[in-house]
């Protein structure tokens, strides 16, 4: 499901080019997925007509990250069955809202980053993920309780 | 808002915007699809007015020789007793989804024969954590969040990955299994009797065949002094024997203290259960005329023993709900249909009659899977709701 | 050997009852023609994910979509609670039954097929 580095770099020229800044395709695979870089900057990809079938499935294999969050989170409402487990799980939450989703309950605070609205998981302040920003952590604790995969982060 | 969606009966549930806030998928759905697939009253398909469709019930109740009350699991307990009353009346039979449900579980439980306890207890206090033959993720999608396995309790402040200790038992790798990773063990079993027996044997010292699965839980449970089982319809059709199962949860008891607590079910079952037990004693399958319960009594056997000739079913769909060979018998017999919806079943039946939905437009009460009576926070209150209906039947016999 | 085969052939399942929220209605109008098979399953059987295949168990049959899930039991499938589940089962099996799978050509079996057969008996027992 996840999208991983090993995958997009067996579909790139893997010829260490570096006419995308990066000194290998590997190091532009990873780079890809963080969002440092676009496929766009992969020159030959684009001009050299062999690559197009690779660009293609390249470029339907990057699409998540287009509606993935700045966090990487990804949310298919289609599996969620709004259990909240996320919901209630978040260590954010557990901290802000000690008699709201802390304790099982819906949440109380005004901007929860996760919550369920019409039956299904919504993300309504990213800002407050610990994933988010510079000092990030790579917290997965939502994405782990959920079993039904309706909770995905591009790196896996 | 209370969600009257299934026996978790969540009180968080609130309406902003048109937008329904922290109801699980099935339960916004009751609240957001209020007015489809709405029923009109009908006698032999043609439209009528809802008084003349109680008129006609009324009739074919009195003309029955041996008329039976079905369903009533989504309806509040004001509306049960009244049914109890109807069924008394006509001398006939009354019974509900549990006879093929958790019924028995909940009879042990009222009986004293299963020790019990309450979710918000569990919540507060609950260490080891079975979920025996049941999938939450999808029956009740919010039991693990809201009152088991993931929110903080006074005595469980850590999370679930320390404070809690969670074990399922499935005959396959379901959603609920799935969350079982720290701290957890998932139990696959073909047999429920062979876990059954292997809880007694390791508590007994003795060999048995899932020692180890076992062995791991009991020395859990050992660590804590509150431990709770969460039984569901796997437990109930993979077990011949209840018997079996209680004797089990008294043997755990002599090592550690675990509770039991049904896991499964509609918003008001355990209400039809309880209700009818403070009445005649019993939880389901009822005869007024033999003034006695019994397997043959239960609203399936009746049906496909043709013993019946007339069915008033009360908020419950069993042309979409019960096997074939037993469904197929509806069609011999007079069936009179008391629902928000126009289900299967009532778009087969002789009578329909058009109520409320029982938490949006309709109070009263219901009882949780605990025990917990709840009362209802309806949007709105409709003069024509079962109450209204069935005293009106009542009144008619 | 005969797995080569397999597709041409039917397989036995073992089909688990079970609620699934996500093709549950609560207005009680419709149901979805579903049957989620274990990949594995699937696999050995020559099933892919949309495929419609027929089910068969105590002597009826109904025709169902098939999609993938690795939660359906790892020797056949799951039928959500409903019409389909119930049209299958008796109550030695309400909960765990097996059947025979077969692919199938077609679409699934719609509702009121199932509904004529329920009331079909109506019309030849009543007057």
């Amino acid at each position: 499901m996840a999208l991983n580095p090993m995958d997009i770099y067996k579909l790139l020229p893997k010829t260490n080019c570096k006419k995308c800044g990066e000194a290998t395709c590997m190091s532009f695979a990873f780079k890809l997925l963080n969002r440092e870089k676009k496929l766009e900057d992969c020159k030959p990809l684009y001009e050299d007509k062999k690559y197009e079938r690779q660009r293609k499935k390249l470029e339907e294999m990057l699409k998540p990250l287009e509606e993935a969050t700045e966090t990487g989170l990804i949310v298919d409402e289609s599996l969620c069955t709004g259990c909240g487990n996320c919901v209630v799980v978040c260590p954010v939450h557990v901290e802000k809202d000690p008699k709201g989703a802390a304790v099982g309950n819906g949440p109380t605070i005004d901007d929860p980053i996760l919550r369920v609205e019409d039956g299904v998981v919504k993300v309504i302040n990213m800002q407050a993920c610990r994933r988010y920003g510079k000092n990030r952590v790579l917290c997965v604790v939502c994405r782990e309780n959920c079993p039904s995969d309706a909770i995905r982060f591009l790196e896996g | 808002m209370i969600c009257p969606g299934c026996s978790c009966l969540c009180d968080d549930v609130y309406i902003k915007d048109g937008r329904v806030f922290n109801a699980c998928r099935r339960g916004r759905e009751i609240f957001a699809k209020y007015s489809e697939n709405r029923t009109v009253a009908k006698v032999d398909g043609k439209e009528v007015d809802v008084d003349i469709a109680i008129e006609k019930a009324v009739e074919i109740l009195k003309d029955a020789k041996n008329p039976a009350i079905y369903g009533l699991d989504t309806t509040v307990v004001e509306a049960q007793k009244l049914a109890i009353d109807v069924a008394e009346k006509l001398n006939g039979y009354i019974d509900d989804n549990s006879s093929f449900c958790l019924g028995e579980l909940v009879e042990a439980v009222l009986k004293g024969e299963l020790p019990t306890t309450t979710l918000d207890e569990v919540r507060d206090n609950a260490y080891v954590l079975v979920y025996w033959g049941t999938n939450p993720y999808h029956s009740l999608s919010r039991h693990l969040s809201k009152y088991t396995y993931y929110p903080r309790g006074k005595k469980r402040p850590r999370g679930y990955d320390e404070d809690r200790f969670l074990v399922v038992v499935d005959v396959r790798r379901s959603e609920t299994a799935v969350l079982a990773k720290k701290n957890a063990r998932f139990i696959r079993v073909d047999d429920d009797a062979e876990l059954v027996d292997s809880f007694v044997k390791v508590v007994e010292g003795k060999a048995a065949k899932y020692a180890k699965d076992v062995g791991v839980v009991i020395t859990e449970m050992k660590k804590a002094d509150f431990n709770v089982i969460f039984g569901g319809l796997g437990l109930k059709y993979g077990l011949k024997d209840l018997n079996q199962f209680k004797e089990m949860v008294k043997k755990l008891n002599e090592v550690a203290p675990v509770y039991f607590i049904p896991a499964g079910f509609h918003g008001n079952m355990r209400g039809f259960n309880e209700t009818l037990f403070e009445r005649v004693g019993h939880v389901n399958r009822y005869s007024f005329g033999d003034s006695k319960s019994g397997e043959e009594f239960a609203f399936t056997e009746l049906l496909k023993n043709e013993k019946i000739d007339a069915a008033l079913i009360v908020g419950t769909d069993p042309v979409y709900s019960l096997p074939f060979e037993v469904s197929s018998k509806l069609g011999k017999i007079k069936s009179i249909v008391v629902d928000p919806r126009m289900s299967f079943t009532a778009r087969i039946a002789d009578v329909v009659i058009p109520s409320a939905i029982s938490g949006v437009e309709a109070g009263g009460t219901m009882v949780r899977s605990d025990g917990v009576r709840v009362k209802l926070e309806p949007l709105e209150e409709k003069e024509i709701n079962d109450v209204y209906i069935l005293n009106k039947i009542k009144e008619g016999l | 050997m005969a797995m080569r085969f397999s597709k041409f052939l039917k397989v036995e399942a073992d089909i688990i009852v079970a609620r699934h929220a996500l093709v549950m209605d609560e207005t009680k109008s419709k149901a979805e023609a579903v049957i989620f098979l274990h990949p594995e399953f699937a696999k050995r059987g020559g099933v892919k994910e949309g495929d419609v295949v027929e089910v068969e168990a105590s002597g009826r049959i109904v025709k169902l979509k098939v999609k993938l899930s690795d939660k359906a039991p790892e020797s056949g499938g799951v039928i959500p609670n409903g019409i389909y589940a119930s049209y299958l089962t008796n109550f030695d099996g309400f909960k765990k039954f097996k059947a025979s799978i077969e692919v199938a050509e077609g679409e699934p079996t719609i509702v009121e097929e199932l509904l004529g057969k329920i009331k079909g008996l109506n019309f030849n027992h009543t007057s």
